[in-house]
């Protein structure tokens, strides 16, 4: 990542901040002008629909012009067909430097396309090659095709700060890993010994803004790794084994219910989700908090599936009513404590984005027809004189 | 955290742009010691009703022998009224205004309540017996409930499930009244494009209504949405034939410029694809050339880029 770049998504760190300060009403128009001009952008931006829109329509005039070249001769036969997705990779990756660099394009939407286009055609090119017929074996071929990914995205997102970019190199890489005879064997000594360092690192002041969100993108990949290998129904179904294309076999003897082996996996699938509970709560980081919620429920299932806790119904609806009943505990433990804080966490909503959690809203009610609930009376947005105790209107009565 | 903020914080103090007396309390977030775990609890909360309806809709099929229905409908009935009377008991009173809900859980459990009413209702329809052909009913009559219950309790929730399930009770209605006439009969497609451009007409309608008499005018993006949503999908589905997709042109583009003037980034991007769409349509008319084609996209799409970014400099979307 270029200077100029780190420095523009410090700026716009900052900038983003003042303005949830703003909404917040903890400083006025003036002070936020102050630190936009303090802070000065010097990017050219898209809003987030016209991002996407911009985006999308990128994706289309790229993919038509290649389809065009293909359709008039260019890429008569597969092989021209493969050199022409690695020459016009090749140039969409330039493209996407050109953008980021002297036409100083972020969060704009077509640089985003032209790099994702700018990875993936060199990958088809290079599917062609190590897949096509007479060339590697399926198994070797995905290896090699996924190294080749997991460089291409690791770059991109060292290059120009994209963090689905590392999530997805961390995949591909792990695929690959995947390969190695002792691939399940890596993936759980690899997380473990980089998860320290990817939390530190998603925490260095050093590191651009970017960058730490990859190093969090990696470590949550990571981690999921972790628990995909060690997890009880991953020993007995030979996953890793799978992924890494070889023939699994049959399941280990040891692994057989019961024995020390199964218990020992049964332990991990439930250590892991604690471990990255308790390191969330610990650095009061919410994506480990998020992740370890989905994997101690990953966890619950398959306990109720080995050791069959009751008929579905009354786990569900008992896990429903508990699930709420805690969630309103925690909330009212939370909202109790002194300045309506415990331990770091408030359940009062901090610089909350009002306009954009009704766009959330909006979209939420749209796409899966139950939105989220509205603002509860007293979840006002930060207040900087201290919070206060029963401030969300808790009325004991529930 | 963020430690680019906390190194500024200073800095804007010293300045003066940022008052001294809410530094203290914005490093402490900045430096990530203290976090907000609203936007997780409501979601969490939500995860806890869908998985309880999850359970509830399993009781249902799979006791049914067992336990009989009277005692599951009166279960389900017991369970609804709870919900709905707590929420009835601790609900602000009526307002045409947006009223502050009175705690997190209020949205969710009127949700929960909602649906609990809508599962019995559906149950007893089913034991009841009805005729095929009014089975939808229910649906009907469920999104009634929810639109009172939405207007009383001032929940967006309740809103958007009624407006969805008058929707379904459409579509539903439209297939068992095609299943009355001949069972196993194809989906009355000209029916069913014509329900939903209706419907999203009718929401769009009643949206913009609300807004303009500012009757619980906070309701209006939800219906706009939806009700652009149903009218573009409705004249999509009949994209095969050119008159169609004349229509999704003229009703892409009039959104476009309806939403561009009055700054909807939204309705803007869904006028733009369905415009787009439309026109794309009309040219296939005209050409099968595949390398056209192609040239068509890559040509149109720069052209839609351009005018895109010209757009955004004079809507200003925020970044």
């Amino acid at each position: 990542m270029t200077p100029e770049l780190d420095r523009a998504d410090r700026a716009a760190a900052v900038r983003a901040a003042a303005r949830s300060w703003r909404r917040a009403g903890l400083v006025d128009d003036e002070a936020l002008a102050a630190v936009e001009s303090a802070y000065p952008d010097d990017r050219a931006r898209a809003g987030p629909v016209f991002r996407v829109l911009l985006f999308l329509f990128t994706v289309v005039a790229v993919s038509g012009l290649l389809g065009f070249l293909a359709a008039m001769g260019l890429g008569g036969h597969e092989q021209a067909l493969a050199t022409l997705a690695a020459a016009a990779g090749a140039a969409l990756l330039a493209l996407t430097e050109l953008q980021v660099g002297a036409l100083r394009r972020r969060q704009g939407g077509t640089e985003a396309a032209t790099s994702l286009l700018g990875i993936c055609l060199p990958l088809a090119a290079a599917a062609w090659l190590v897949l096509g017929p007479g060339h590697m074996e399926p198994a070797a071929g995905v290896a090699v095709l996924c190294t080749l990914a997991a460089a291409l995205t690791g770059a991109a997102a060292w290059r120009w700060g994209y963090p689905f970019y590392a999530a997805l190199g961390t995949a591909a890489a792990l695929v690959a890993l995947a390969h190695l005879p002792a691939g399940r064997a890596v993936w759980i000594v690899l997380a473990l010994a980089a998860a320290p360092a990817l939390l530190r690192l998603s925490e260095s002041p050093r590191l651009p803004p970017a960058h730490r969100s990859s190093a969090m993108a990696v470590l949550l990949v990571a981690l999921a790794g972790l628990y995909l290998a060690v997890h009880a129904v991953s020993w007995e179904e030979r996953i890793v084994e799978r992924i890494g294309g070889r023939d699994p076999g049959l399941a280990p003897p040891a692994s057989t219910q019961g024995s020390v082996l199964w218990w020992s996996a049964m332990a991990a699938t439930a250590l892991v989700p604690i471990l990255v509970l308790a390191a969330g709560l610990r650095r009061r980081r919410l994506p480990l908090l998020l992740a370890g919620t989905v994997a101690g429920v990953a966890s619950l299932a398959t306990f109720q599936h080995y050791l069959g806790l009751g008929p579905a119904w009354l786990l569900l609806t008992g896990a429903g009513a508990l699930w709420i009943a805690a969630v309103l505990g925690l909330w009212r433990y939370l909202d109790s404590g002194p300045a309506g804080e415990r331990g770091g966490f408030t359940a009062a909503p901090l610089l909350t984005d009002a306009r954009r959690q009704a766009a959330l809203e909006v979209g939420v009610a749209v796409l899966t027809l139950q939105p989220e609930a509205r603002h509860a009376e007293g979840e006002r947005p930060f207040e900087g004189g201290g919070g206060r105790s029963g401030g969300a209107g808790a009325t004991g009565e529930f | 955290m963020n430690p680019d903020v906390v190194l500024a914080i200073p800095a804007l103090v010293e300045s003066g742009a940022l008052p001294p007396a809410a530094a203290p309390r914005l490093l402490r977030i900045a430096r990530g010691q203290l976090v907000s775990v609203h936007a997780e609890l409501r979601a969490l909360l939500y995860a806890g009703v869908l998985l309880l309806m999850g359970g509830v809709g399993l009781l249902v099929r799979q006791n049914l022998d067992r336990i009989g229905p009277l005692a599951i409908a009166t279960v389900l009935g017991l369970a609804a009224a709870a919900a709905l009377a707590w929420v009835a008991r601790v609900a602000p009173p009526f307002s045409w205004q947006e009223v502050a809900s009175p705690n997190l859980a209020f949205d969710y459990i009127l949700l929960l309540g909602l649906l609990l009413v809508a599962a019995d209702l559906a149950y007893c329809e089913v034991q009841l017996g009805l005729a095929e052909s009014q089975r939808a009913w229910h649906l009907l009559l469920v999104a009634a409930l929810a639109g009172l219950a939405a207007f009383r309790f001032d929940s967006r929730v309740a809103f958007s499930l009624s407006l969805t399930t008058f929707a379904a009770w459409r579509g539903v209605a439209l297939v068992d009244a095609a299943n009355a006439r001949a069972w196993g009969a194809a989906t009355p497609w000209p029916a069913w494009r014509w329900n939903a451009i209706a419907c999203g007409i009718l929401f769009a309608g009643l949206g913009l209504g609300l807004a303009h008499w500012r009757r619980k005018a906070h309701f209006e993006p939800v219906a706009v949405h939806l009700g652009c949503l149903l009218a573009l999908g409705g004249i999509a589905t009949g994209i095969d034939e050119p008159a169609w997709g004349a229509a999704l042109l003229l009703a892409g583009a009039a959104l476009a410029a309806v939403a561009y003037r009055n700054r909807r980034f939204p309705l803007f991007a869904y006028g733009v694809v369905a415009a787009y769409a439309g026109v794309t349509r009309l040219l296939a008319e005209v050409s099968h050339d595949a390398a056209l084609g192609c040239l068509w996209f890559a040509a149109s799409s720069a052209a839609v880029i351009a005018v895109l970014l010209v757009a955004h400099r004079r809507m200003r979307e925020p970044a």
